[in-house]
C-alpha cells in the first residue's frame, strides 16, 4: 500500500498535486486557528512532504537534474571530461572485449566451454605438435572415465572444386562426436550423428562453415543434400554450422568439417589414420560432471603410460599429459593471447587511472569557481552530505557519458585485434570479436569504478569550505587554494609517474622490435617474393606434380630480373612447425629421447636462393629426383649434436622410412623465432620427396608488383586453372613475433595517450595555481620582482612536480617491468637508454606545458593584478 | 510533554475512532482529552497524518465544516480500525506491565 503510493509520488506531477493540496489544507487550518497558533506551517508541510515518497530517491532525482543543468552550462568542461574519461574507459573496454572474445569465449558457438579441456602430450612449448594418433585416441576414448567425451580433430588445406573456380579451403577432420561434445547446434541441416567414422573410408559427408556457405554457395537455402568435390572426391553436404562457430581451435577457422575416416580418401594418406606412431590429432574433452581437471589429468597420464608401455616405439620423447582449460589452450591463438592480453589490460587500466586523475584535477580546479556557491548553500543550511552527493551526481553523469562514448569507441576498436594478426598460408585465423552484453556491462562497471576514483576526493575537498570566511573574503581563494593545489599537485605527480611507466614499457617493446630487425635470421629475407600454390586440389599426382614444379622453376628462373628461384613446403619464422622422427646413423638415442627434428622439403638452389651460407658439401640440386640416390642436407646444429664434429658428408639419416645420404651442411639459421637457440634441421629435395602444397621463393631486385604478374603468367601457362595465393614478401614474413608487434603498438599508443593526458594535467595545474597567485605575483612585481624570476618560479614549480613524478615512475618501472622480461627481445627490463630517453621526453613535455602559464605570469601587470577579483 | 513517535500515531487513530475531524480538530481533541498534559505540536502532528494516510490507515476528503468553512477531514479506514485494535491491545499490555513494575508511588523524598 505504502509502497505503491510512494511510487506514484515519484512522478513529479502527482507529487506537485499533493503538495498543492497540503498547502491549501494548512492555509485553511491557519484561517481556522488564527495566525501563529499552529507554529511554523512551512516546516510542517516540508516535513509532511518527506512522508510522501522516498526522500533520498527524490533528492537523487533533484541532484541529477541539477547536475545536468550545471554540466550543460559548462559545456566545454563537460566535453573535455567526457572525452578524457572515454579514452581511459575505451582503452580498458577494448581489451575487455578482446579478452571476452578470445580467452573467455574460446570456442564461440559451443556450449558450456568451461567443462572443455585441451589435451597436450609431450614437451610444453608455444607451438606444440598435435599430440595423439588415431589408434591412441580410440583407446583413450574407450578407457577413460573422466570425460563425457573425447574428440579429435586435424586442420589442413583442401581444394573445394565442382563449384566454379577451385578454391583452397581449410578442412578439418573430426571424430564424429565432435559437434555433440562441443554441443554445437547447426544453423541448417544436421551435424555428424556419431557413426560417420565407423570405418576407414566411411562418411562422405561434410558440414560447412556459415561463412563459406555464404561466400561460395551464396547462402543457398537448399544446400543440404548437395554434393561437392573436396580434393576432387564427392562429398555430400549435410548441414551448416552456426554463424559464430569457427572450429574447436581457438582463433583458428575451419571452412568445413569431415569425418576423420575420410582422411585416406580425401588427403589420400593411407598410413596416417591406422598408424599409432603418427601424432596428428588435437584432442579436446568435456569433463564428466564432478570430475576436476586435476583428477582427469591423473587418469589420462595413467592411461597414456599404459600405451607407452604397450607400444614404446610409437611413443618416444616425453609423454606427460597436461590438461589445459580452453582459455590457455596451447593450440590456436589463446596461447598467445593468454600472455598478451593481461599485459595489455594492465596497461589500459593505467591509462584509465591517468584519465581519472586528469578529470579529478579538472573537477578540483572548477570547484574554485564554485566556492561562493558552495559557501552560500552551506550557510543556508544545506548539509555537506547533500553537497557531496550533488558533486557525485555530476561525476556519475560524466562517467556514464564517458561510458557511452567508450562503448561506441569499443565497437570499432574491438575489431582491431584481428587486423593485427598476420594472414598466413599456414593457418586461417578466425577471430570475430564483437561488443556483446558482457562488454557493455563491463564498460559501465569500469565507468562507475572511475567515478569513485575521480569523483569522491574532489567532492569531499570541495565541501571543505568555511562559509563565513569565503563569503567575506573578497581577495579570493588563497587560503582554500593551498590544500587543493596540494592534491592537484599529487595527482600530477601520479600522472607523470604512471605515464613514465607506460612509456618505458612501450619503449622496451620498441627496442625489442628494433632488435628483432637487427637480429639476423641467418639468411637474407630482403628482395624475396613468395607465392603459394597447391597442386593436390588441382588433381595432380606426385609425378605430374613434380613435373609441373620442375617446369615452373625453369620458367620463373628465366624471367627478367630474377636472380634465383626455389620452392619449399615450409617458410621460416611463420606459425607452423614441421617435425618428424629421424634416425641418425651412428647415434644411439637415450631411452625416451625425442628424435623429432625440424624438416622441410625444398627445391633446387634453396640455400643459395635464401643466401643461407653453406659450411660444406653442396646445395639441393635439380638432379636430386625420385629414383636417384636419396639425399639430405643438415644444418650445423644437427651435425654438432649427433656427430660431435665428425664430417657429416656421406653419413646417413633415416627419414620417412628411407635412408638418405647427407650431401651438405648449412649454417644454422632461425626457423621459428629470431631469438631461439640453435635448432637441428633437415632439408630434403622436394623433387625427390614430393609435396603438393608449396611456396615459390623468388629472389629478385624487381619490385613485387612488377614481378608478380609475370610469375602468375608463368604458372598459368602451365595450368590456367591453378590458383596462386598468399603473394607476399619474405621480409614481411620475417617480422618480429606477433606478440611484440601487438604489444609494442598498443602499449605505445597507450603511452602516447598517457603522455598527452599527463601534459594536459600538468598544464592545467600549473596554469591554475599561477592564476590563483595572480594577486600575489602582482604585489611582488609592484615591489620590484623581475618578470624573469616570476617566470623561473612558475617553471620550476612545474618541473619540481615532474621531478617527483619521474622518481616515483622510475622506481615503479624498475619494479614492474620485470613481468615483461619473457616478452622482450634482446633488451633487459632495466634498459638505461630507454629510461633516459623517456625521462628526457617527459621533462621536455613538462617544460612546454609550463611555458604558457609562466609567460602569462611574467606578463602580469601589477595594477591589473591588484585589482584582480 | 510530547508523546513518543509511534504513540502519536496511535493517539490520532483513537481520536478519529468516533468520527471524521480536520487537522486542527485533531490537535484540539488531543489537547482537550489529555487535559492539556500532552502538548502536540502541529509540526509533528501534520507529518504523522500524512504518514498514516500513506499507510492507508486513514483517508482524507475536502468537506464543509460546521462553521461553513472548507476543510480537509480525516477518517479511519477499515485497515486503520484494525490497526487501532491491535495497537490498543499492545499498549494495554505494555502499560499494565509498566504499572506492575512501577507500583505505587515511592515513599519518602
Amino acid at each position: 500500500m505504502t509502497f505503491w503510493k510512494k511510487l506514484t509520488h515519484l512522478i513529479p506531477s502527482v507529487r506537485r498535486a499533493s503538495e498543492r493540496d497540503m498547502q491549501e489544507e494548512v492555509e485553511s487550518l491557519r484561517e481556522m486557528a488564527g495566525p501563529g497558533a499552529l507554529g511554523n506551517l512551512t516546516l510542517a508541510v516540508e516535513d509532511a512532504r518527506s512522508e510522501l515518497t522516498w526522500i533520498s530517491l527524490e533528492r537523487l532525482g533533484q541532484d541529477l537534474r541539477y547536475a545536468v543543468r550545471i554540466l550543460v552550462k559548462n559545456f566545454s568542461f563537460t566535453v573535455l571530461c567526457v572525452l578524457t574519461l572515454a579514452l581511459g574507459i575505451g582503452a580498458t573496454s577494448t581489451i575487455v572485449s578482446w579478452i571476452n572474445g578470445t580467452l573467455l569465449n574460446a570456442i564461440p558457438g559451443a556450449q558450456r566451454t568451461r567443462d572443455i579441456v585441451s589435451l597436450t602430450r609431450g614437451d610444453l612449448s608455444d607451438s606444440p605438435t598435435p599430440p595423439y594418433s588415431y589408434p591412441d585416441l580410440l583407446d583413450l576414448k574407450r578407457q577413460n572415465t573422466s570425460f563425457v567425451g573425447l574428440l579429435g580433430y586435424h586442420n589442413e588445406p583442401m581444394g573445394l572444386t565442382g563449384n566454379g573456380r577451385p578454391v583452397r579451403v581449410w578442412g578439418t577432420y573430426v571424430t564424429a562426436d565432435y559437434f555433440h561434445i562441443l554441443a554445437v547446434v547447426p544453423a541448417m541441416g544436421r551435424v555428424f550423428s556419431g557413426d560417420e567414422d565407423a570405418a576407414p573410408g566411411s562418411g562422405a559427408v561434410t558440414v560447412l562453415n556459415y561463412a563459406i556457405w555464404q561466400s561460395q554457395f551464396g547462402g543457398d537455402p537448399s544446400i543440404v543434400g548437395r554434393t561437392i568435390q573436396i580434393n576432387r572426391h564427392p562429398v555430400t553436404i549435410i548441414g551448416v554450422a552456426p554463424k559464430e562457430f569457427q572450429g574447436a581451435m581457438p582463433a583458428v577457422r575451419s571452412d568445413l568439417w569431415l569425418p576423420v575416416t575420410m582422411d585416406p580418401v580425401i588427403t589420400g594418406n593411407r598410413f596416417r589414420l591406422p598408424d599409432r606412431g603418427t601424432s596428428w590429432l588435437n584432442v579436446l574433452g568435456r569433463l564428466a560432471p564432478g570430475v576436476t581437471r586435476v583428477t582427469a589429468q591423473q587418469e589420462m597420464n595413467a592411461l597414456v603410460q599404459r600405451l607407452v608401455q604397450q607400444y614404446p616405439n610409437d611413443h618416444r620423447g616425453s609423454n606427460e599429459v597436461v590438461l589445459d582449460p580452453m582459455w590457455r589452450s596451447p593450440f590456436g591463438g589463446n596461447v598467445y593471447f593468454a600472455a598478451l592480453l593481461p599485459v595489455l589490460l594492465a596497461t589500459a587500466v593505467l591509462v584509465l587511472l591517468l584519465a581519472c586523475a586528469n578529470v579529478a584535477n579538472l573537477f578540483l580546479v572548477r570547484t574554485i569557481g564554485r566556492r561562493k556557491e558552495i559557501a552560500i548553500r552551506l550557510a543556508v543550511g544545506c548539509t555537506r552530505g547533500r553537497l557531496i552527493r550533488q558533486f557525485l551526481a555530476e561525476a556519475i553523469l560524466i562517467a556514464v557519458a564517458g561510458g557511452m562514448v567508450a562503448s561506441l569507441l569499443t565497437c570499432w576498436t574491438s575489431g582491431l585485434l584481428a587486423r593485427f594478426l598476420p594472414s598466413s598460408r599456414e593457418v586461417a585465423l578466425g577471430i570475430n570479436i564483437t561488443v556483446d552484453g558482457f562488454v557493455v556491462t563491463a564498460t559501465f562497471i569500469v565507468a562507475l569504478f572511475s567515478t569513485m576514483v575521480f569523483g569522491i576526493v574532489p567532492a569531499i575537498r570541495a565541501t571543505h569550505v568555511d562559509p563565513i570566511a569565503t563569503i567575506k573574503e573578497e581577495a579570493g581563494g588563497i587560503a582554500g587554494g593551498v590544500g587543493r593545489s596540494r592534491i592537484a599537485g599529487a595527482l600530477v605527480v601520479t600522472q607523470v609517474a604512471l605515464s613514465l611507466l607506460l612509456l618505458v614499457s612501450a619503449g622496451l617493446f620498441v627496442r625489442s622490435v628494433e632488435n628483432a630487425q637487427r637480429l639476423s635470421p641467418g639468411f637474407d629475407p630482403h628482395n624475396m617474393m613468395t607465392a603459394a600454390f597447391d597442386l593436390k586440389p588441382a588433381g595432380y599426382s606426385s609425378s605430374t606434380g613434380t613435373a609441373l614444379q620442375k617446369e615452373l622453376l625453369r620458367k620463373v628462373a628465366a624471367l627478367p630480373g630474377v636472380e634465383a628461384v626455389t620452392m619449399s613446403d615450409w617458410l621460416p619464422l611463420g606459425f607452423s612447425k614441421r617435425t618428424t622422427d629421424v634416425s641418425v646413423d651412428g647415434y644411439v638415442p637415450q631411452e625416451h629421447e625425442s628424435m623429432e627434428i625440424w624438416i622441410a622439403r625444398v627445391g633446387p638452389d634453396y640455400l643459395r636462393t635464401l643466401r643461407n651460407p653453406m659450411l660444406a658439401g653442396r646445395d639441393i640440386a635439380a638432379s636430386d629426383v625420385a629414383g636417384l640416390q636419396p639425399v639430405a642436407i643438415v644444418n650445423r646444429a644437427f651435425a654438432e649434436r649427433y656427430w660431435k664434429g665428425a664430417d657429416p658428408i656421406g653419413k646417413k639419416i633415416e627419414v620417412w622410412g628411407q635412408w638418405r645420404t647427407v650431401v651438405g651442411i648449412a649454417e644454422t639459421a632461425r626457423y621459428r623465432r629470431l631469438d631461439e637457440p640453435p635448432e637441428p634441421f633437415v632439408f630434403l629435395p622436394i623433387l625427390q620427396s614430393y609435396d603438393s602444397d608449396v611456396v615459390l621463393l623468388v629472389r629478385s631486385s624487381v619490385d613485387r608488383a612488377a614481378l608478380m604478374p609475370m610469375v602468375e603468367q608463368a604458372v598459368h601457362e602451365l595450368d590456367p586453372e591453378l590458383p596462386v595465393f598468399d603473394v607476399s614478401n619474405m621480409d614481411s614474413q620475417v617480422r618480429v613475433s606477433t606478440f611484440q608487434r601487438i604489444a609494442g603498438s598498443f602499449i605505445g599508443s597507450f603511452g602516447l595517450i598517457s603522455l598527452l593526458l599527463a601534459s594536459v594535467g600538468l598544464y592545467a595545474v600549473v596554469a591554475y595555481t599561477t592564476r590563483q597567485r595572480t594577486h600575489e605575483i602582482g604585489i611582488r612585481m609592484a615591489l620590484g620582482a623581475r618578470p624573469e624570476s616570476i617566470f623561473n618560479q612558475v617553471v620550476s614549480q612545474g618541473l619540481r612536480m615532474t621531478g617527483v613524478g619521474l622518481l616515483i615512475g622510475l622506481t615503479l618501472s624498475v619494479v614492474l617491468t620485470r613481468v615483461l622480461r619473457g616478452q622482450l627481445l634482446g633488451v633487459t627490463p632495466v634498459d638505461l637508454p630507454t629510461y633516459a630517453a623517456v625521462a628526457l621526453l617527459l621533462v621536455v613535455i613538462a617544460a612546454v606545458a609550463c611555458l604558457v602559464p609562466a609567460v602569462r605570469a611574467a606578463r602580469v601587470e601589477p595594477v591589473v593584478a591588484l585589482h584582480h577579483e | 510533554m510530547e508523546p513518543l513517535h509511534g504513540l502519536l500515531e496511535m493517539l490520532v487513530l483513537r481520536t478519529l475512532e468516533r468520527g471524521a475531524l480536520h487537522g486542527y480538530g485533531i490537535a484540539q481533541a488531543l489537547s482537550d482529552r489529555s487535559s492539556e498534559t500532552l502538548t502536540i505540536e502541529f509540526g509533528s502532528l501534520y507529518p504523522a497524518l500524512k504518514r498514516l494516510e500513506m499507510k492507508g490507515w486513514i483517508e482524507s476528503k475536502w468537506e464543509t465544516s460546521d462553521h461553513n468553512r472548507r476543510a480537509k477531514f480525516y477518517r479511519l479506514t477499515a485497515a486503520g480500525r484494525k490497526r487501532l485494535k491491535q495497537e490498543h491491545a499492545e499498549w494495554a499490555s505494555f502499560a499494565a506491565a509498566v504499572r506492575r513494575i512501577m507500583g505505587p508511588e515511592p515513599e519518602g523524598a
